[in-house]
């Protein structure tokens, strides 16, 4: 019985041992101790390892304020880290900014924080260690020359910078020339009224969509080409007329045999009623390929 | 594929009204501000080259600046306060530091003078309200350098002390009562 106690006894005294040299475990990352001036920041940063079972008191943290006439501290960052190797880890960051502005290299010190950790049923006490370092002085001690004692000049005001925004505009306004001329060219107005006049592309849809047909509309195919040549001409086309033609649009005469035997078909089909002979001269599929070059011949021209 | 097409001759037109709308609004809003802060470069320009220009309070802040620099190299400093107030609670850093520092400038100039003619008395408040100008623009911004000289200079005319404990070897007390030490290389005028 008394052997069982005393076993009780030595392993709270071991966790207590344990959770004491955890709660202490702080350690302190400065930067270098030395080469500050008037204003500068200075940031520390503490490792805290603790007992699991413990958490920092968020109340006992330092809050930015100054700390003595010289020291500000201006930041607090507590950063929780988890749990790692068996011990709650926090870092933080303090921020400080020195104001002392010392006659020749001076070492100055900040002063230790105490830190609180609780768990349910205990509250330990941390300390962040005194940091020391030197601060250096900025001018020399004043000789004869008034040279040390002129203030250095004004930040003068600036004009608003409008690059950007006249950048801007002109970036809104040839979107919007853009988009007129999108919709213009789509619409067909002016400047590019011109491209609506594309006679042979509505004959090759016609024609297209005619042979499509079963059986093959080919009077009508034939005709929407011949209004095809009408449109281009400005004036009626006949089979006579084609030199004519070809003379005032050079861009068709690589397609003259083709064109000629357009003519011919298309004066067996409405003069001589003979469409059977027109289909052998020039068939349906041969129709539409036939208006596919001239539209393409067109489209070249244009 | 046609019915890709179709859809795209539908949605085009659509399409290309909007860009347009869509843009057109860019470039006036854009040009409006452009056209806007033209006319406030003016104002400041006016006041950069020694013409008073009314400014009211809801007036673009590089032109509250540009004020109150036109103020401060007149000594015109009570008129300067509200205007640097007004630019230090601001969200813009740059204008807030660079109203506070020209403030302190000016205090720090005219304190100057003043000890130039050894008038020592108005010249410590204006050193210590330059001295917090400094310190309140490199809490914004430690890296300014000539805040921090200008900061140097007022600490060496007016230095601080520790409110409350006197450590043993700081200056003896009687010297901190008057708060001044003494002004290196600066003339005193006559005997």
């Amino acid at each position: 019985m008394a052997a069982r106690a005393r076993w009780v006894l030595i392993g709270v005294g071991l966790l207590a041992a344990m959770g004491a040299a955890r709660a202490d475990d702080v350690t302190l990352y400065a930067p270098r101790p030395f080469g500050y001036v008037i204003g500068d920041t200075i940031t520390l940063s503490a490792d805290v390892a603790l007992d699991p079972s413990l958490k920092i008191d968020p109340a006992s943290l330092p809050q930015p304020r100054p700390v003595d006439y010289w020291l500000d501290l201006k930041a607090v960052r507590l950063t929780d880290r988890g749990t790692r190797e068996g011990a709650r880890r926090y870092r933080l960051d303090l921020v400080y900014q020195t104001f002392y502005a010392p006659l020749e290299p001076k070492r100055l010190v900040i002063p230790a924080l105490a830190l609180a950790a609780v768990s349910d049923d205990r509250r330990v006490e941390l300390a962040i260690p005194p940091w020391s370092f030197v601060m250096s002085p900025l001018r020399e001690i004043a000789g004869g020359s008034g040279e040390a004692m002129t203030p250095r000049p004004d930040i003068m005001p600036r004009p608003i910078a409008t690059r950007r925004a006249l950048m801007l505009s002109f970036i809104g306004l040839a979107l919007a020339a853009l988009g007129a001329a999108l919709i213009g060219w789509q619409r067909g107005w002016w400047p590019f009224h011109r491209r609506r006049d594309r006679p042979f592309l509505r004959a090759a849809r016609s024609v297209r969509a005619a042979v499509g047909l079963s059986p093959p509309d080919y009077d009508t195919a034939l005709l929407a080409l011949h209004r095809a040549f009408d449109a281009t001409a400005g004036e009626r086309v006949f089979a006579e007329d084609l030199d004519a033609f070809l003379a005032a649009h050079p861009g068709f005469e690589p397609a003259r045999h083709d064109i000629a035997r357009l003519f011919t078909a298309s004066r067996d089909v409405f003069f001589a009623a003979e469409a059977g002979a027109a289909q052998q001269e020039l068939p349906a599929e041969r129709l539409a390929e036939l208006a596919a070059r001239l539209r393409a011949i067109e489209r070249m021209a244009a | 594929m046609s019915g890709f097409r179709q859809w795209l001759r539908q949605i085009f037109p659509a399409a290309c009204l909007t860009a347009l709308v869509v843009a057109l609004l860019l470039a006036g809003w854009q040009g409006t501000r452009a056209a806007l802060d033209h006319r406030t470069n003016a104002a400041i320009a006016q006041l950069v080259a020694g013409r008073d220009v009314p400014v009211n309070d809801n007036a673009p802040g590089a032109l509250q600046l540009a004020r109150l620099h036109f103020l401060t190299i007149r000594d015109r400093l009570d008129e300067a306060q509200p205007i640097a107030n007004r630019l230090a609670i601001g969200d813009d850093a740059q204008l807030a530091v660079a109203a506070l520092i020209d403030l302190a400038n000016a205090r720090l100039r005219a304190a100057l003078d003043e000890l130039a003619s050894n008038n020592i008395d108005p010249a410590i408040p204006l050193v210590r309200l330059a001295k917090e100008g400094y310190r309140r623009a490199l809490a914004i911004d430690p890296g300014l350098w000539d805040a921090k000289y200008n900061l140097d200079i007022t600490m060496r005319l007016v230095r601080d002390f520790p409110q409350i404990e006197v450590s043993g070897e700081e200056l003896p007390p009687e010297v901190t009562k008057r708060l001044w030490t003494d002004l290196p290389g600066l003339p005193r005028g006559l005997p």
